[in-house]
This record gives C-alpha cells, structure tokens and sequence, in this order.
C-alpha cells in the first residue's frame, strides 16, 4: 500500500503509457489495466482449440453426456478417434494432396515472384512502377468473384477434378502478394554490389542468383511459408473444382466428408480438424518472426 | 552491326541475343513473363470472363448467349439477393468495427513493457495461422444446439435456466450474431498483430516530448499514436473489410446462408446459384455486383495511403 501511495504521488500528472514508463504502475493496477484483458483476449482465442483437442480425445460417452462429469475434462483419453480418421478414411490422403498442392503451387509462386519482383525493382523497364501497382491491385481481387468463371476456364483446359487446377490457380492468390514482399526486400539490397558485378561482366541471371537471392532469404522463407499457410487455407477453389474424393484437400474433405450427421463423428471431425491444422502450427512456431515480417511487410509497404 | 563480323547470320543472331541480355525492356519482359502469365491467364481473364458471363444465361455444361442486363433484373427484384446483400453490409460493417476495436486495444496491451512479450505475441496469432474452415469446424461443434458448451457453460453459471438450450445457428439473430463471432475471432489477430507493427514504429522520444510538457494518456493516444498510425490503420482495415466482405468459408461451414437465407453473404449466394443450381450466369452476376464495393474499399485505402505521403514528405520509404 505504501508502495502504491508513493508511485501515485510520483506518477500525479505523468502519464506512463509506454515501455519505460511502465514502472510508474501499481502491482494492482497493472493486474487489471494489463493482465486481466490480455488474459480474458488470449482464453477466447485459445479455447477453440482447447475445445477441438478434448473432444478429439474424449470417448464418445463423454461427448454426448455434459451431466455425468464436467464437459471441460476428460479422464479417459482414448485415440479411437484419431485411428478411425487415419486408418478408416481418406485422411492420409487428402494430407498428402494439401500438401503437394501447397508445396508446388507456393514453388511455382515464388519462381514467378522473384522473377517478376526483380524486374520491377531493379531492372526497372519502362512502364515498371506502373506494374507495380497493378500487382498490388491484383493482391485485393478476391477468389470469391473469380471462382465462377475460373471453373469454367479450369473446365475448358481440361483440368477439372485434378489437383493441377488448383496447383494453377492459387498462384493467383499468392504471386501478388510476394511479389509485393520481395520488392521491399530487393530495395533493401545496395544497388552498388549489383553495379560492382555488372562491370565485372556478370549477366542478370548470375546476378539474380548470385547475389540477390542469397542476400534476400529471410525474404523468400517468409513469403514461402505465408504463401504455404495461404495454400493450405484455401478453400473455395478446391470446394469448386475438386470432386473426386481422393483428389480432395482437408479442409473440403472435413466440411464435406464428415458431415452425415452423424453424432459420434465429431471426435473424427476435430481429430481431422486438429491434425489438418498441425503441420502449420508446427511451422509457424519455428518461423514466427517470418511470419510477423511477412504480415506488417504487406501492409506497411 | 557496325563492325565487321566474318559472316552477316551470326552477327544476326548475335545482335538479338545482345540485345535480348542488355535492354532493359526486353529483360524485365523476361523476368515478367512467369508471373505476368499466370495473372493474365488465371486472374485479369477470368475478371473480364466474370463480367461477360454476368450478361449471358451460362448454365452448367451450356455455353451461354447474350442477354443483356436480364440477370440483373432478375436479381433487382430478387427479395434473397437483396437479403444478401443487407447481411453482407451487416457483417462487414459490424465485424470490421470490433476487429478494429479489439484489435487496436490488443496492439496497445501488447506494445506495453511486459515479460513473455513473444510467447503472448506468438500465441495471439494462431487463429490466423490455423486454417479458417479448421477452426470453423470447431465453431460449429462449440455452436451445436444439444451438445454446445456454451450453453453448458451459460446454464452452469445460471446466466440461462438449466433446460434451456439455445439456438445458436438455427435462429436467425442468433444465427447472425454466431458467425460474426467466429469472423471476429479469426480477424482480431491479423489487426491487431498488423496494428503492433505500426506501434512499433512510433519515436519513442514523441511520447515523451509529451510527457513532459504534461500530456495525458487519452492526449497521447489522441495526438500521437493515433495521427501516425492512420496510414497503416487504412491499410490494415482495407484488407480487413475487403476479407470479410468476400468471406465465404466460414458461413459455409457454420450456417450454408441458413436459417432462412439470413446469413447468406453475397459470396455464398453466388456459390449457390452458379455451382450448386448451375446458373453460371446468374451467379457471376451476383459476384459482379460485389466489384463496386470492393473498389470503394479500394478507394478508401489509396486515400489512406496518399495521406501518408503528405505526413511523411516525399522521398519516404
């Protein structure tokens, strides 16, 4: 109490707003301006998925019974349902497909957003700047206008119902984006290293992978795994264009497989939804500062 | 060309091949080319397709003819397409502004001085990182109507009697208010951590310029925090309305545009129509209708942007 008396009367009239200023606070007020929202904020974005882990453990007695025991715990953990889902449907399957379509269409992307990114910040033809902020336009046409027409362009070219469609159309979503991103790191690259190289007879090529691409990898992890997470994401395009069960992605496959209303299937629909969720949450806890970069990157551009 | 060559072809060849490496313009063609390809084949095509298909009667598997602006009469009297769009304004509307609410207060707790900043931070941004349709599906089993554990947990604290259940999605208003939620769930993160960046960038030595000269904390965030971050604040809410006025996998998995189509967003109405009932033209007449709303987004962000520039002074960046 004393302690707080004292820092009030330091603090009359100063306003400790940011860090440094911090330690004007009472423990207390501290506890109720800081923690106590921070804390409330954090445990209702985290309980979904608390939620989606116990139900996708808990026996199925427990899912439907919320008198018996309390809902929020369970004691008997069983893996029934993570075995039926890998072991009695198509899950390892459409595992498999989101992940092929998310590395080869991230890769394509990137090819084409370096290439296209180095253009229009360093060789700076004419017309470049002009590009550019067209490739930012592009950035906000969102799929839901465009996956009626591009189905029956995806039909035309023969690719319905083949995970080429989407290999195809998801560098859409992505290649504005990076390239938006790689642009910011190129300018950061001194103009003289490529200058220095030019005179000593490099061509563009050498220069491109010699020197730019080596210099901007922090750049080119973070719009790898954001164009990754991106594809993993998506979820129209696939809905539009996929049918056959085995070439489905998991996000479809959850919300279109799982769902016959059957009560019991829930421990499987959070099991799917949790282990579909899994290799993102895994990459993304090793690159968060990658991650961080890539989402202020596009917007403070 | 002016110099002598022992044969006229390969100073030819030579010539457009030098020419091809040292012009600017024919490189940055090259280097264009992947990414130019796939943005005119998949994204500006299908743009103009879209808006074409808009004025035909495509339907599954039947190449449409020119109708005019039949569709769009068709839907001006439509009572569902209407409903759509009332909904999609709703839920825009309302979803942005408590994203943006919550999220600029979070971005303020968390440029705070306090320990376990980057685990706090890491952890905030996992509903972005986890697949929309993932954590909707987890929505949809917390929204269930016997088994959900809100009501479970409303009826424990005696917020709702014990053999009440609530309707969570089967009701319209409530139906509305649920997807909402899930929106703003999954939206706070992104603002907030976007918003965190921008704080990040503030001098600190403004605060406390201020500070001395007796500012209080309302002044601070009034006069400082608040002019500098616009610019990124009109980005950040640009693409946050733009995301969630396009949204479509989260209402269709929660709701399907029921009950009653009165979760129906324009983006769900469109699916519907063009894939489900096979009115391709119809469909990209509703997906159509959406452009003008996006472009006022649009605008709303370059004017965003083109006051940075005049806070800033040129050569910013």
């Amino acid at each position: 109490m004393t302690d707080a008396a004292q820092s009030s009367t330091q603090s009359s009239g100063q306003a400790d707003f940011r860090e440094g200023m911090d330690y004007l606070e009472t423990r207390r007020q501290r506890l109720v301006n800081l923690w106590l929202p921070l804390g409330i904020i954090v445990l209702v974005l985290l309980f979904p998925f608390y939620w989606m882990a116990l139900t996708s453990i808990k026996p199925d007695v427990e899912l439907i019974d919320l008198e018996t025991t309390s809902p929020l715990w369970t004691w008997n953990p069983t893996f029934k349902h993570i075995r039926i889902l890998l072991f009695e449907t198509a899950y390892p399957t459409w595992l498999w497909n989101t992940m092929m379509v998310a590395v080869a269409a991230t890769t394509l992307s990137m090819i084409a957003s370096v290439g296209a990114a180095y253009a229009i910040v360093r060789i700076k033809y004419r017309g470049a700047s002009w590009i550019g902020g067209s490739i930012f336009l592009a950035y906000l046409v969102p799929p839901s206008i465009l996956f009626i027409p591009l189905a029956t362009i995806i039909t035309k070219f023969g690719l319905f119902d083949s995970p080429m469609a989407l290999i195809l159309t998801y560098p859409t979503i992505l290649i504005p984006f990076s390239t938006w991103l790689l642009m910011g790191y190129f300018k950061t690259i001194p103009f003289e290293l490529e200058e220095c190289a030019l005179i000593d007879g490099a061509t563009r090529w050498q220069i491109l992978t010699k020197i730019i691409l080596p210099l901007a990898v922090p750049g080119l992890i973070s719009a790898f795994i954001f164009g990754f997470t991106l594809c993993w994401n998506e979820f129209i395009y696939a809905l539009t264009f996929i049918s056959n069960i085995n070439n489905k992605t998991v996000p479809v496959a959850i919300v279109t497989n799982f769902t016959d209303g059957d009560i019991y299937r829930w421990g499987s629909i959070m099991a799917g939804a949790l282990i579909g969720s899994m290799p993102l949450v895994i990459l993304y806890a090793f690159f968060v500062e990658h991650y961080v970069a890539a989402m202020s990157g596009a917007v403070k551009e | 060309m002016t110099e002598s060559s022992p044969t006229a072809a390969t100073s030819e060849t030579r010539f457009s091949w030098e020419r091809l490496r040292t012009n600017r313009n024919w490189l940055g063609f090259l280097f264009m080319i992947p990414a130019a390809g796939f943005l005119i084949v998949f994204l500006a095509y299908p743009l103009g397709l879209g808006v074409w298909m808009s004025f035909t009667d495509t339907r599954i598997g039947r190449a449409g003819q020119w109708i005019g602006l039949e569709n769009y009469i068709w839907l001006w009297d439509d009572g569902v397409f209407w409903l759509s769009v009332f909904n999609t304004l709703l839920y825009t509307i309302v979803a942005s502004t408590i994203k943006f609410g919550i999220g600029l207060y979070l971005a303020l707790l968390l440029n705070r001085k306090m320990p376990f900043k980057a685990i706090i931070r890491a952890v905030i941004l996992i509903p972005f990182i986890v697949p929309t349709v993932l954590s909707a599906v987890a929505f949809w089993w917390i929204f269930d109507t016997q088994f959900s554990i809100l009501t479970w947990m409303m009826q424990r604290v005696g917020f709702i009697p014990e053999d009440f259940y609530v309707n969570w999605l089967g009701d319209a208003t409530m139906a509305r208010g649920s997807v909402i939620f899930a929106n703003i769930w999954r939206g706070v993160p992104f603002v907030a951590i976007t918003l965190l960046a921008g704080l990040q960038t503030v001098p600190v030595s403004l605060y406390e310029a201020a500070v001395i000269d007796g500012a209080t904390r309302w002044q601070l965030f009034r006069h400082i925090t608040y002019p500098l971050l616009t610019p990124i604040i009109a980005v950040v809410m640009t693409f946050s309305v733009l995301f969630t006025f396009t949204d479509f996998q989260l209402i269709w998995v929660l709701t399907r545009g029921g009950p009653f189509n009165t979760t129906h967003l324009m983006a769900t109405l469109s699916y519907q129509r063009a894939i489900l009932g096979g009115y391709l033209g119809e469909g990209a007449a509703i997906a159509t209708a959406m452009i003008p709303f996006l472009l006022a987004a649009i605008m709303f962000s370059w004017f965003g942007l083109q006051r940075r520039k005049w806070q800033h002074g040129e050569g910013d960046d």
